[in-house]
C-alpha cells in the first residue's frame, strides 16, 4: 500500500512537472518565411535547453503594412518583425499595444540584421540593366510591389528616390519626374514583396525586379542561378527592418519572457549566421566578414539621412494624397 | 534597310510610272512612327497642274498610301517582327493575367474584411466581417380569427385580431454579447415584450438580463411562433409569463443538462410585467433544470426525450403594492376569464409554483406535457373579517402532434418543410395534425365565506369557476418555413359552481366555450 502510495506520488509529480508547451506568435513581413523558419528551429532548441520548456512558434507572412494593420485590428502577436518602423509604430500609436519608445529597448534601434534594395534581372541582362537609369528607360517593365501596402516597396521606391535626389542635385522635382518614370514602367502591382517575386520568376513578367538582397538571393536559389542573375545599382538604401515584442498581446498569453528572448536571440552569434545564411546583412562585424561574399559592396543611404526618418517619409510619399498617390495616377 | 527599299520600288513605281518623277527622291524620305516611309509629293505638281491632274495626284496620293499600309502589314510578318510582337502580346497577356490575379488577391482579402448583409428564410442580418457584431432584422405577424359557438352571443366576441405583431431586432456585440429587443404592436397596447442581453461566457455559464421569459412553465417557454396552437393550455395560466430580472444559466455536456435560476420581480400567474419598473420590494427566486440524457446518442429513438422542474419562489410583502402579484385571472382557450380575485384582495406572503415536465419528439411526432401548482397566499380585508387563505391551484397538459407529410417535429425548431408550398409543381408544404387536453383546478378555499349576502370570499363562485377542462383538436399548414397557417377548434367545459351555488348568467362558466381559431403567421 505504502509503494502504491508512493508510486502515485511520484506519478503526480510527474504530470505537475511536464514540460510547458508555450505558444507564440510571430507576424512578419512578406520575405522572411524562410529566415525564420530556420531561426524557429533553432530558437525552439535554444529554449528548450535553457528552460526545458517546449516553445511552438507559428508564422504569419504578407506586406508588412497590412500585417502592421492586422494586428491593430486584433491579430493576437506577441512579437512582430516588420519590414519598417513605421509599421510598428502604428501599432504602438493606433492600438497602443506596446510603448512609443519600443525602439530602444534593443540594440541598433530593434533591427537585428538589414538589407537592400537590388535588380533582380533576367540571366544575360537582355535589356543592360545596370544602375536606376536603366530601369526608367522606355521599354523596360520593372516588377515592384505597391508602396503602400508592402514595406520592400517602400525602400525600393526610396532607393530609387535617393538616387534621384543624388543625381539631380538634391532637386526634388527632377526625382519625382525620375519616379513618375520608374513607375510608369511598373505593369502590375503586388500588395507584397513575395508576390512580386512570383510575378517576375513565376508569372515571367517584366525586365527587372526590385527586390530585397535577401529576396533576390533566394530566387537565385529558388529559381536557379541559370535564369537570373543580381545586379547591385551604385547607390541604394540601407534598409533596417525591425523586431518588437507587442507587450499587451505578450503579457495576456503570459509569453512576456520568452517573447523578450525570442527577439533578444536574434543578436547572438547564431541568431546572426541565421540570417546572414538566409542573406540578411548581419549586425555582427564577426558574422559579416564570414558572409562577406554574400553581399556585393553598395553605397548606402539611411531614411534618417536622405528623408528625415520614417515618419517624415511616410507622409510625404506614402500617405493618401502623397507623392506616390500623385505620380502614380499620372 | 531592305523593307524600305521595297517601299521605295512600289512608290516610285506607281508615280513614277505616271509622271517620271525620280526614284531617289524618297531616299531622304524621312521614317515615321510606325516606321513607314512617308510620300512627298512635289509641291509644283500641285500647284502648276490643272485641275484634273490634281484631282489625278490626290487619287495617286491615296493610292500610295493605302499601298504604304500594305507593305507595312507584310512586314508584320517577317520573322522577327513576329517574334517581338508575339513577345509583347505574350508579356500583355501574362500581365492581365497577373493583374486578374491581383484582383482576385485583392477581392478576396477585402471580402474577409468587409461587412456581410443576408437575406433570407431566418431573416435581414448584418454582421462584421469576424461576426462579432451582428444585428438580425426578425418579424412576427399573427392574424387571427376566433369564432364561438352557442354561446347565446353574451360571451366571446367573434372576430379578427391582429395577435402579435412583432418586429425583432436581435444580434450580438463584442462577440459575446447577444441581445433581443421585441416590442408588440398586437394586441390593445404596445408593450416591450422581450428586451435582454445575454453575455456568453461559456456554454456551462451565460448571465442574462432584463425582461424576458422567466424559466418555470414548458409551453411558455416554447417560443410564439412554435406552439401547436393559437393560444397555450390552462397549465400556462399558473406560471409566469415575461418579468424583469437577472439569470445565470447554461448547458452542461453539450445540452445534456441545462439550468437557468434568476432573480426576478416576481409576476403573476400567466401575467407578464407591463410597465417596465416595479414597485414592489420583495423578488422571486425562479429556476429551472431540463435534462436531455440522450441528446448527443446515437439512440435515434430517445434523443428527443427531455424532461426537468421549473418553479418560483417569492414572499409578497402586504406592506408594499402587492395587488400586481395577483393573477389579472384564468383564462380560457378563447382568452375569456372564468377565474378571478375579488376586488378586496392581496397577495400575503409565500408564493411558489412547481412545473414537472417533459417532452418527447421523434421524427414526425411530438409529445409535450407539464404539470404546475401555483401556492399562493391571498389576503382580504374584508369588514366581516380578515381572510387569509394558502391558496393551491393546479394545472396539467397534454399535448400531441404528427406531421402527415413526415418532416421533424420539435420543441423550438419549428417545421421546415420538405417541400414548400408551390401549387405549380404540385408542392403543398408541410401539414399536421394536433391534440391537446388541459385542466385547471382552483383551490376551493378561495369560495368559502360566500354567501348571497356576506361575500367573504376571495373569489366569487357564481362568476369564477373552480375548475376548466378543455380539449382541443388542430390542423396546422406550414407552406414553408417562414409561412403557417392554423386551424383549430377548443372546447372547454367548467366544474359545478362551488357549495352548490349556480354560476350567474352571462358569466364565461355559465356555459361551456366552443371556439374555432384561425391563424396566418408569418416569422422570419
Amino acid at each position: 500500500m505504502k509503494t502504491f502510495l508512493y508510486s502515485l506520488l511520484l506519478a503526480a509529480l510527474a504530470v505537475s512537472t511536464n514540460a510547458a508547451e508555450i505558444k507564440l506568435l510571430n507576424v512578419s513581413y512578406d520575405p522572411t518565411r524562410e529566415l525564420y523558419a530556420d531561426y524557429n528551429a533553432a530558437f525552439a532548441k535554444f529554449w528548450k535547453a535553457k528552460t526545458g520548456d517546449d516553445v511552438n512558434i507559428s508564422q504569419s507572412h504578407g506586406g508588412s503594412g497590412k500585417q502592421a494593420q492586422s494586428v491593430i485590428n486584433g491579430l493576437e502577436a506577441d512579437v512582430v518583425t516588420l519590414a519598417l518602423a513605421y509599421d510598428i509604430d502604428a501599432i504602438s500609436t493606433q492600438a497602443r499595444l506596446l510603448p512609443a519608445d519600443w525602439q530602444k529597448r534593443l540594440p541598433n534601434d530593434s533591427t537585428p540584421y538589414t538589407s537592400t534594395i537590388v535588380f533582380l534581372v533576367r540571366k544575360g541582362n537582355p535589356k543592360g540593366i545596370k544602375d536606376w537609369d536603366d530601369v526608367v528607360k522606355k521599354g523596360v517593365s520593372v516588377v515592384v510591389a505597391n508602396p503602400k501596402t508592402s514595406g520592400g516597396a517602400r525602400w525600393a521606391y526610396l532607393a530609387a528616390y535617393a538616387y534621384a535626389l543624388e543625381k539631380n542635385h538634391r532637386d526634388d522635382t527632377a526625382a519625382r519626374d525620375f519616379i513618375t518614370k520608374l513607375y510608369k514602367n511598373v505593369p502590375v502591382l503586388d500588395s507584397g514583396a513575395r508576390g512580386s517575386t512570383v510575378t517576375f520568376a513565376q508569372r515571367q513578367i517584366g525586365d527587372v525586379l526590385l527586390a530585397w538582397e535577401n529576396e533576390a538571393h533566394l530566387a537565385l536559389k529558388e529559381f536557379g542561378a541559370d535564369k537570373y542573375e543580381i545586379v547591385t545599382p551604385s547607390l541604394s538604401i540601407l534598409a533596417e527592418p525591425p523586431v518588437a515584442v507587442v507587450d499587451k498581446n505578450a503579457k495576456r498569453h503570459h509569453t512576456t519572457e520568452v517573447a523578450k528572448e525570442y527577439l533578444q536571440y536574434l543578436y547572438s552569434d547564431e541568431g546572426q549566421e541565421i540570417a546572414a545564411k538566409n542573406f540578411y546583412r548581419p549586425r555582427n562585424e564577426t558574422v559579416t566578414a564570414k558572409y562577406a561574399a554574400n553581399f556585393n559592396q553598395v553605397k548606402l543611404v539611411t531614411i534618417d539621412q536622405e528623408f528625415g526618418g520614417w515618419t517624415k517619409a511616410q507622409q510625404t510619399h506614402f500617405a493618401d494624397g502623397g507623392v506616390f498617390d500623385q505620380i502614380y495616377q499620372q | 534597310m531592305k523593307t524600305l527599299k521595297l517601299k521605295q520600288v512600289i512608290i516610285a513605281g506607281v508615280v513614277g510610272s505616271q509622271f517620271g518623277l525620280p526614284v531617289f527622291a524618297a531616299d531622304n524620305a524621312a521614317t515615321g512612327t510606325n516606321g513607314a516611309a512617308s510620300v512627298d509629293i512635289p509641291a509644283f505638281a500641285a500647284d502648276g497642274g490643272s485641275p484634273a491632274q490634281e484631282a489625278e495626284i490626290k487619287a495617286l496620293k491615296q493610292q500610295v498610301e493605302a499601298l504604304v499600309e500594305k507593305v507595312d502589314a507584310l512586314e508584320q510578318h517577317t520573322p522577327t517582327a513576329q517574334a517581338a510582337t508575339i513577345s509583347d502580346l505574350d508579356q500583355q497577356v501574362r500581365i492581365l493575367q497577373r493583374q486578374r490575379e491581383i484582383d482576385q488577391e485583392t477581392a478576396t482579402a477585402k471580402a474577409a474584411t468587409a461587412p456581410k448583409i443576408s437575406l433570407g428564410a431566418n431573416g435581414f442580418s448584418f454582421s462584421s466581417a469576424d461576426t462579432n457584431f451582428v444585428l438580425q432584422l426578425h418579424a412576427v405577424l399573427q392574424f387571427d380569427s376566433r369564432t364561438f359557438f352557442h354561446d347565446d352571443n353574451a360571451k366571446g366576441v367573434d372576430g379578427f385580431l391582429l395577435r402579435r405583431a412583432r418586429p425583432i431586432l436581435s444580434g450580438t456585440v463584442a462577440r459575446d454579447f447577444e441581445y433581443n429587443f421585441t416590442p408588440d404592436f398586437g394586441g390593445s397596447q404596445v408593450q416591450i415584450f422581450d428586451a435582454y442581453t445575454i453575455y456568453h461566457g461559456a456554454p456551462y455559464f451565460q448571465i442574462e438580463a432584463g425582461k424576458f421569459k422567466p424559466p418555470v412553465g414548458l409551453e411558455a417557454l416554447q417560443a410564439d411562433v412554435n406552439t401547436s396552437f393559437n393560444e397555450r393550455s390552462l397549465a400556462t395560466d399558473l406560471v409566469p409569463n415575461r418579468d424583469l430580472g437577472l439569470a445565470f444559466k447554461g448547458d452542461v455536456s453539450g445540452g445534456v443538462a441545462s439550468y437557468v435560476v434568476g432573480l426576478f420581480n416576481g409576476a403573476s400567474d400567466y401575467n407578464s410585467t407591463v410597465t417596465n419598473s416595479y414597485a414592489q420590494n420583495n423578488k422571486s427566486v425562479d429556476a429551472r433544470l431540463f435534462f436531455q440524457p440522450w441528446k448527443n446518442s446515437d439512440v435515434n429513438g430517445l434523443r428527443g426525450f427531455g424532461f426537468g422542474v421549473g418553479g418560483s419562489y417569492e414572499n409578497d410583502n402586504p406592506a408594499t403594492n402587492v395587488t400586481t402579484s395577483l393573477t389579472p385571472g384564468y383564462t380560457t382557450d378563447g382568452q375569456q376569464k372564468f377565474f378571478t380575485y375579488n376586488k378586496n384582495v392581496y397577495a400575503d406572503g409565500v408564493h411558489w409554483r412547481l412545473s414537472p415536465q417533459s417532452y418527447y419528439y421523434y421524427g414526425p411526432f411530438g409529445l409535450l406535457g407539464e404539470y404546475a401548482i401555483s401556492d399562493q397566499r391571498v389576503s382580504n380585508d374584508n369588514i366581516g373579517g380578515k381572510k387569509n387563505v394558502d391558496v393551491h391551484n393546479t394545472a396539467w397538459d397534454i399535448a400531441g402532434s404528427w406531421l402527415l407529410t413526415g418532416e421533424d417535429a420539435s420543441y423550438n425548431n419549428g417545421v421546415t418543410p420538405r417541400q414548400n408550398f408551390d401549387p405549380r409543381l404540385n408542392h403543398w408544404g408541410a401539414w399536421q395534425v394536433v391534440a391537446r387536453y388541459a385542466e385547471l383546478n382552483v383551490d376551493n378555499d378561495v369560495f368559502s365565506g360566500y354567501s348571497i349576502n356576506h361575500n367573504y370570499s376571495l373569489a366569487n363562485p357564481t362568476t369564477s369557476a373552480d375548475g376548466a377542462q378543455a380539449w382541443a383538436l388542430g390542423l396546422n399548414w406550414y407552406l414553408n418555413k417562414n409561412v403557417r397557417a392554423n386551424l383549430s377548434f377548443a372546447h372547454t367545459t367548467f366544474s359545478e359552481a362551488y357549495g352548490g351555488n349556480k354560476y350567474a348568467s352571462g358569466s364565461v362558466p355559465a356555459q361551456s366555450e366552443n371556439v374555432l381559431f384561425t391563424r396566418i403567421q408569418l416569422a422570419f
